[in-house]
């Protein structure tokens, strides 16, 4: 009789045991697929935001190579270029040094001198020129009254210096110096040339 | 530009600071460029200020130090000072005269533009509309920047403009369009090593390809300084009108602007108005700031932020009084925020954007974007209210809602305010941060959106 008492009791305590465990184990399941659901949101937007901070990252790299090796190309092509300018510049400068004393350059000396006396708006100057033109010059200035050649050369392609006499003023009409004004336009026409800048 | 020079004068009867008054001239025009040339054959460029009685005042731009009255002569060369300009200037570095700096020769002008401008026809002007995305959360949300409009940043000494500005140049950009974007960075008057960072901070993030910078440095002279932003302004403009970009100029920093501008009217012993600085400051600064704007039937437009640091923080100071006439708003930088690490220190409550209206929206940014920025706004400033009574009677002292506005002002400077200098944000992340603040607040505290975005936006705790 007391022992299966005691067995009954045992087993009503396993039973309710069971159900205790088995209610936990369910409780706790459904609690573990709960935190698992709320998870499932929130890594979906961790691994949103890192794909995206990645994508940012990536553009902001890519950006960098792709802006700097541009510049790059662009630079070696400007310097190219730049060195191809001042060989044809040079060439020039040599072929303009070599123009043998024609008609036609003594008419654009006089044109000089002309230009020279009218801005200084005086014909009593001191003209200063180099070696190969000094007879030109010299024969030129009979028209301007009171004009002088210097006795000093200048180191210069052709043109000429001119100088009022109180030393107050001077034009420098020198083929050098009207090409060092215009160098920015004709390093413009010379790229052109070259197929840049159009 | 003409073949024809100009006549060289030897009369130099006076140099005063950095002004040469040469004798005996007859032709000189008024800003006519002037090649001063020493005893040694160095030369130095000026333009000319005044002219008359057989006199001409020249300003000469590398200041007089070393010059002499015998042995110096001045060279009027007949035209006005400009600036070659090529879309090859993009990706260069020049000096504050618009000189290469990085080594390059000097750029294939498609054009020469006097640097001084052509003031822009009013009926012709089209009003600024189009939003210009920065990448800083609080520019972007709360101060938004229109192009063609001037909005400037009034900042203090010391504090982290030059990074702020560094970080516009490198982030800004135009969204939902194709048109091309440049930026043109005059620095006026920094120190070397903030000249580096900017170069540098622009060529290691790629944006140096888009950009043309001037750099007029601490030690060079002062009087350079008039030229900087006048040159930078010419390069922005061709962009913009000639090639059809939307182009951002930053101009940093004004106060040096100012100051040069000032030396030059000690000089000429002009009367002076208010804090020493010539009577007509406000006129020379707008000849600067309304070259910014659109035009009717043209495709680029120019954009300016100027950098201006309040001496002394006083923004009654004639130089961001007189700039605040002109422009349209203002971006404060705030010394307390600064101390307190906030990066970018902005002080929205003392900030405005007077075009931002038109620049946002649906089609430019985002259909609540308007009511989002006026009601974080509002519970900043009431933060702010609380903040101060907090320390009068103690945080145990505020209400439940009080003590939820304390939170909002938290949120906003830690999460909104604060951002990296590397961090570029869009307008949508800017946005949900801003409604994130204000998802700290309980729905009826929310007065200034209107329902349907509230259903769509608020973010439950």
């Amino acid at each position: 009789m007391t022992d299966s008492l005691l067995a009954k009791s045992i087993d009503k305590i396993l039973e309710k045991t069971e159900k205790e465990t088995l209610v936990n184990l369910e409780n706790s399941f459904s609690d573990a697929k709960q935190t698992l659901d709320n998870s499932i949101p929130k890594l979906e937007q961790e691994f949103d935001k890192i794909i995206s901070d990645g994508k940012k990252e990536a553009d902001k790299i890519e950006k960098q190579i792709i802006g700097s090796s541009d510049l790059e190309v662009r630079n070696k092509q400007l310097l190219t270029l730049e060195i191809a300018i001042d060989k044809v510049f040079t060439k020039a400068l040599e072929q303009i040094a070599n123009t043998t004393r024609s008609a036609d350059y003594s008419n654009l000396m006089k044109t000089l001198l002309d230009e020279s006396t009218k801005i200084l708006s005086t014909t009593k100057v001191i003209v200063s020129t180099n070696s190969k033109d000094k007879d030109l010059v010299q024969s030129l200035l009979s028209k301007y009254p009171g004009a002088e050649l210097s006795s000093e050369t200048i180191n210069c392609l052709g043109g000429v210096v001119v100088k009022s006499k109180d030393g107050a003023m001077k034009f420098d009409n020198t083929l050098d110096a009207r090409i060092q004004r215009l160098k920015p336009l004709i390093r413009k026409e010379i790229a052109t040339k070259f197929g840049v800048g159009n | 530009m003409t073949a024809k020079g100009g006549v060289q004068y030897s009369k130099i009867a006076e140099i005063k600071g950095p002004l040469v008054v040469v004798d005996d001239v007859e032709n000189a025009a008024f800003d006519e460029l002037v090649e001063i040339e020493t005893k040694e054959g160095e030369r130095r460029l000026g333009k000319v200020l005044e002219v008359g009685n057989g006199k001409a005042i020249v300003q000469v731009f590398e200041g007089t130090t070393g010059l002499s009255i015998s042995g110096t002569s001045a060279k009027f060369v007949g035209k006005l000072m400009e600036m070659p300009v090529s879309k090859e200037v993009l990706g260069r570095v020049f000096d504050g005269l618009g000189r290469p700096k990085d080594g390059l020769p000097d750029p294939i002008a498609d054009k020469f533009i006097d640097i001084n401008g052509e003031p822009m026809n009013p009926e012709q002007r089209e009003y600024p509309k189009d939003f210009i995305q920065t990448g800083v959360s609080v520019i972007d949300g709360m101060i938004t920047l229109v192009r063609g409009q001037k909005l400037p940043i009034f900042s203090g000494s010391g504090m982290s403009h030059n990074i702020l500005a560094a970080q516009i140049a490198r982030q800004a950009n135009v969204v939902g369009t194709k048109d091309d974007f440049a930026v043109v960075f005059a620095a006026i008057g920094v120190q070397y090593s903030e000249a580096e960072y900017f170069r540098r901070s622009l060529e290691e993030s790629g944006a140096l390809k888009r950009s043309v910078l001037f750099l007029n440095t601490a030690d060079d002279p002062a009087i350079e300084r008039i030229i900087t932003p006048r040159v930078a302004l010419t390069v922005a403009e061709y962009l913009a009108f000639d090639l059809g970009m939307h182009v951002l100029v930053i101009l940093t920093d004004m106060t040096n602007y100012a100051e040069a501008l000032r030396e030059i009217s000690a000089a000429r012993e002009e009367v002076p108005g208010r804090k020493g600085y010539p009577g007509y400051l406000y006129t020379d600064l707008s000849t600067i700031y309304e070259r910014a704007g659109k035009l009717n039937g043209r495709k680029g437009s120019v954009t300016q932020v100027p950098i201006l640091s309040m001496p002394s923080d006083d923004i009654t100071h004639p130089i961001p009084d007189l700039t605040g006439y002109i422009t349209e708003g203002q971006i404060v930088l705030g010394r307390d925020l600064f101390r307190q690490g906030v990066y970018p220190p902005i002080n929205i409550l003392m900030s405005l954007s007077r075009l931002m209206k038109d620049g946002i929206g649906a089609g430019s940014t985002r259909e609540d974007h308007s009511e989002i920025s006026n009601q974080v706004y509002d519970a900043y400033s009431r933060a702010q209210e609380v903040r101060a009574l907090a320390g009068i009677v103690g945080k145990a002292g505020l209400t439940d809602i009080d003590l939820k506005y304390m939170d909002v002002g938290d949120v906003f400077e830690k999460e909104f305010l604060t951002q990296a200098t590397d961090e570029n944000r869009t307008i949508e992340e800017t946005l949900t941060i801003l409604w994130k603040i204000v998802s700290k607040l309980p729905k009826n505290e929310i007065t200034k959106i209107k329902d349907k975005y509230v259903d769509q936006y608020y973010q439950e705790n």
